[in-house]
Formats: C-alpha cells, sequence, structure tokens
C-alpha cells in the first residue's frame, strides 16, 4: 500500500500494514539545501525539492506544502518577515495598526494572481507530480477565528476578541473567512490533500467552551462551509480533547490533531471509530532525550493509540534543534511499533 | 467584609465580564470603601485567589489570564491616582521578549498583574538583546530580568535566556539579579528552564507575576 492508502485505510478502519506516520519537517529544509533561511523560502521549487530530499532520506509518509506561517499575512499585504538562522520566521509587519485600518482592510479578489502564491503554486505542482498519487501532500491555513493574529498581533487580536465592538471583530473575521475559502480551493486545486486547519481559537485553552459554541463555531463552520474533505482539526499545539465531540457533529471533521499536552487515551476514546486520532509526540522534549528515551515514548503512545486503527503516529513542527539521531530513532520506533502485522 | 467583593468580581472576570468586575469595584467605592482597600483588599486577593484557581485547574483559558490582568491594571492605575500617599514598591522588574520573539500577549499578561501587585515594571518591549536585559537591571536596581519566548529556538537560542544568564555571571550579578522565563516551549518541557538559564519559570502570564514577586522577596531578604 502507498502512504496515501495507508493514511486513507487508517481513517476508513480499513486494514493496512501499519499506522501512518507523519514527520513535519518544515524549517530544516533551509538545512537540507545548505542555504539560508531567506534564500531557500524565496522559491516553491527549494521547497519542494527539500521535502522530496527529507521524505527520501526519513521515509516518513508527508511532504508539506508550506513555506512559513507568515506567507498567508504576505497574501494580505504584511511587507516584512523575521527570518532566523535556526527557527520559525515571524511576521515583523503587522498590516492592521489600529482598529481603524479594519475598515480598509480588504482581501486580495484572486489569491492565486497574487506573487506570494506563486511560490505556493510552484511548490505544490513539485510535490503533486512527485508524489501527489502516492503521498498525503499537506497544506496550512489559518482559520479566520485566528488569521489577525497575523495581522495585528496576538494581544491586539485578543484585546478586541475580548472588549472590543463586536461588530468591528467579526467585520475582520468575515474577511478573514473569505479570504479562508479562496485559499483552501487554490490549495487544494493545487494539488494539497491534507488540509490542515489551525484553528487555536477552537481550543478550550485560548478561549472558554461557551466562546466557542457562541463565536468559533458559527466561523469555523463558515470556512468549511465547502465540506472537510481532508481537514485536519489542529489547535497550535493547545489542547482540545473537551471540544472534539462538537466539533465532530458540527462541522463534520473526522480527523484531529491534538496537542501533546493532551490525554492521547482521552482523545482515542471520544474519536473512537469515527475519525482518526494522531497521536502527537511532544517533539520539544526530543530536543534533550536521548534516543531511548525517544524511542520509549514513541512505543508508549502507539500502545494507547494503535489498537483497533483509526491511529497516526505524528510530530509538532520538529524544533531544528532535535539531534538527527532522535528523528532517525523516532521514525524507526514509530515503523516497527506501528507494524500490524 | 471584602470577601463578598472578591467574589463577586473573580466570577466576572472569569466570565470575561470586564463591565460586571468595573460594577463590583463602582459599587465598593460608594459604599465608603477607600481606593487603597480596593487595591490591596479586593484586587491584590483577587489576583492572588485567580493565581491558586489557575494551579488547581488546568482548564482556565488565555482569555481569563488576559482579563484578569487588563481589569486588574486598569482599576488599579485608576485608583492610584485617588491614592493620599503614593504605594510603597515591593520591587522591580525587567520584562520583554527574548531576541527574534515579537509575540507579546503573554509579557502583556505577566506587566498588568505585577503592576497591580506594586512591583514597577519596566518594559523593555519586543525583540530585546541579551545585553539590553541586563544593562536595564542594573541602570534601574531591578531584582528579576523576565524574558519571554513563545518560539523554540528564541526560548533556547544563544541569544535568547542563555546569553543574559552569562552577562549575569560574566557581571558576578547572580545573587542579585534572578532571571524568569515564560511561554509555550516551557509548557511543554518543564526542565527546559533550565537549560535556557533561568532560575525559575511560570507556565502562564498570572503565575509568572507570583514568580517574579517570590524572586524579588528572595533577593531583597
Amino acid at each position: 500500500m502507498t502512504p496515501l492508502e495507508i493514511l486513507s485505510a487508517a481513517i476508513t478502519g480499513l486494514p493496512a500494514p501499519r499506522i501512518p506516520i507523519f514527520c513535519n519537517l518544515l524549517d530544516q529544509g533551509a538545512r537540507e539545501l545548505k542555504m539560508s533561511p531567506e534564500q531557500y523560502f524565496s522559491r516553491g521549487e527549494y521547497v519542494a525539492d527539500a521535502q522530496l530530499k527529507m521524505l527520501k532520506r526519513y521515509g516518513h509518509d508527508n511532504v508539506w506544502s508550506l513555506s512559513y506561517v507568515g506567507k498567508e499575512a504576505q497574501l494580505l499585504g504584511c511587507q516584512k518577515i523575521l527570518f532566523a538562522k535556526n527557527g520559525v520566521p515571524n511576521v515583523a509587519d503587522f498590516v492592521i495598526k489600529s482598529w481603524d485600518d479594519i475598515a480598509k482592510f480588504e482581501i486580495p479578489e484572486d489569491i492565486t494572481q497574487h506573487p506570494h502564491w506563486q511560490s505556493m503554486d510552484d511548490c505544490l505542482k513539485i510535490l503533486s507530480h512527485e508524489v501527489g498519487s502516492t503521498h498525503p501532500i499537506c497544506a496550512y491555513v489559518t482559520a479566520s477565528t485566528t488569521m489577525p493574529v497575523l495581522l495585528m498581533g496576538m494581544d491586539k487580536w485578543m484585546e478586541l476578541v475580548l472588549t472590543g465592538p463586536a461588530d468591528l471583530r467579526d467585520e475582520l473575521v468575515k474577511k478573514c473567512s473569505d479570504f479562508f475559502q479562496q485559499q483552501i480551493t487554490a490549495l487544494r486545486a493545487a494539488g494539497a490533500n491534507v488540509i490542515i486547519y489551525s484553528t487555536p481559537f477552537g481550543s478550550p485553552y485560548f478561549i472558554p467552551k461557551k466562546m466557542i459554541s457562541d463565536w468559533s463555531m458559527p466561523w469555523m463552520q463558515r470556512d468549511l462551509k465547502d465540506g472537510a474533505a481532508g481537514v485536519v482539526y489542529y489547535c497550535g499545539m493547545a489542547p482540545f480533547n473537551s471540544v472534539i465531540e462538537q466539533v465532530m457533529e458540527q462541522l463534520k471533521v473526522s480527523v484531529f490533531y491534538p496537542s501533546p499536552l493532551d490525554d492521547l487515551a482521552e482523545s482515542k476514546r471520544i474519536i473512537n471509530t469515527q475519525g482518526l486520532t494522531c497521536g502527537v509526540i511532544d517533539d520539544i522534549k526530543m530536543i534533550n532525550w536521548t534516543t531511548e528515551e525517544t524511542r520509549a515514548e514513541v512505543k508508549r503512545m502507539i500502545e494507547i493509540g494503535k489498537a483497533g486503527g483509526h491511529f497516526l503516529f505524528g510530530t509538532g513542527v520538529m524544533p531544528m534543534d532535535i539531534p538527527e539521531e532522535n528523528i532517525v530513532a523516532m521514525l524507526e520506533a514509530a515503523f516497527e511499533y506501528g507494524r500490524y502485522s | 467584609m471584602f470577601e463578598s467583593y472578591i467574589e463577586e468580581y473573580n466570577e466576572a472576570v472569569f466570565e470575561i465580564d470586564k463591565e460586571g468586575a468595573l460594577d463590583v469595584v463602582e459599587s465598593a467605592l460608594e459604599k465608603g470603601i477607600t481606593p487603597e482597600q480596593v487595591v490591596f483588599n479586593i484586587i491584590i486577593p483577587s489576583i492572588e485567589e485567580m493565581m491558586a484557581v489557575i494551579e488547581k485547574d488546568p482548564d482556565t483559558n488565555l482569555a481569563q489570564h488576559f482579563m484578569t490582568a487588563q481589569i486588574a491594571a486598569e482599576i488599579t492605575e485608576k485608583m492610584l491616582a485617588k491614592f493620599t500617599t503614593p504605594p510603597e514598591v515591593i520591587g522591580r522588574v525587567i520584562i520583554g521578549t527574548s531576541y527574534g520573539d515579537l509575540h507579546s500577549l503573554g509579557k502583556r499578561i505577566v506587566i498588568g498583574c505585577l503592576k497591580s501587585m506594586m512591583v514597577e515594571v519596566i518594559d523593555l518591549g519586543v525583540n530585546v538583546k541579551p545585553e539590553d536585559f541586563v544593562d536595564a537591571a542594573v541602570e534601574h536596581d531591578a531584582q528579576v530580568i523576565a524574558v519571554s519566548s513563545m518560539m523554540v529556538h528564541t526560548a533556547t537560542g544563544e541569544e535568547g535566556s542563555i546569553r543574559v544568564r552569562a552577562l549575569l555571571d560574566e557581571r558576578k550579578l547572580a545573587d542579585k539579579i534572578k532571571l524568569v522565563v515564560g511561554g509555550a516551549p516551557y509548557r511543554f518541557d518543564h526542565q527546559l528552564y533550565t537549560k535556557a538559564g533561568a532560575d525559575n519559570w511560570a507556565a502562564d502570564g498570572v503565575t509568572a507575576a507570583k514568580v517574579i514577586s517570590q524572586l524579588i522577596l528572595e533577593v531583597k531578604t
């Protein structure tokens, strides 16, 4: 079976030789091609090339079309990204500097004509051509209720959400939801078959559950109005076990990427055979773990999740400081303990 | 006499009801409670109670932490203007995000709580160089440097708190100035703060205020 078929079997509960194994190597791409981050992220071809090289070297199941999250802000007018040689690029220019900017903030009429879309499109075309029929190609899309964080900063957004005028808040979210719908359509059309729906404001770690029901959920429903095929519910590594049932019922999403801070056994119990539970390793700890500790944690997680199928082993965003031997140990253990036959 | 105010106030904060919390204070003032009593007998005990709740209840959320800090800071600022004599400051802290890190929410929560607890805060903003943290701490005679990092590479990188620690050691300031860190990466690895060279850490902004005020007292005694 191909990795794509193994993933599909895990979601539907059909027999497969092993569990799917995702390893999210993003910033490592620049190191792989021996380039500076600025150079590496400047072209979609580079990102695709590094993804394919790392896929070949490590043998995991998925590739990524994502350059960095701030790319979405660039599609919406952000002029400056702060690159780091050893980590994630930051948005360094907020498009919305004051509440007054919200009224004049506009989304592109067609993002596929935007210069910053080009590199994403180039990357997806290559990945699609090379592994589209055999491997999951992941794309990342920020939910409408979270996108303003990239446009104005988390504290300013939190202030508007919690204490500002509701109509102004929702005016911005509506524009972000329109942008989201354009983006998910374009990503699917370009070949992405796994959509990581990043929705921290759908996590009770960020806002109270009542606010998720009353405010976030209707916006998430709007974001995903064209269906949840291939969509993975992810809250930016924040826990969300206590809303899984509601999300399944109201969003019709069936694939969940919980936080390592969630109780994995509880995630599996809730999702059960209705979808796919992703067991996400705490890869920040992997920076300082030994290979034995890494293997032991992989074994522990797979023992919790594997029985009964409907389980995937995955990572967070894999900090660059994780030693190479721990990446290898993690994947070896995942393939070994993740076998069904 | 203050218990019912504390209870009502915290109930409103927990429900993210800013107006409700302000009403509690307004009602207290109308009944003859002084601005000093509002701060020392209602706001500070409320924050302390909130700290205890957060410690016991992992289901509290970022919105509640944010509101705890923002409402407390807003009320304290208003009350301070009405104090008959300026209050005694318990200590001084230098705060900022680590070099390369532009995330300021956690820092803002910590600052709000600290100000209400009568800690003087010198905010260096975001993307702060290690030398600037130490220089500012010396200049302002601060007891604590607080470094906030939302990303792994800024939490553990050579230009973050690790360098602040090295500078404190080089300048033989380790006994006079304590280093505390906070931010998302530390929640995932509770030992990470030691690798980052810090004396202590906190899992959230409200708890950070508690940790910082304890370190201030430690340095001063």
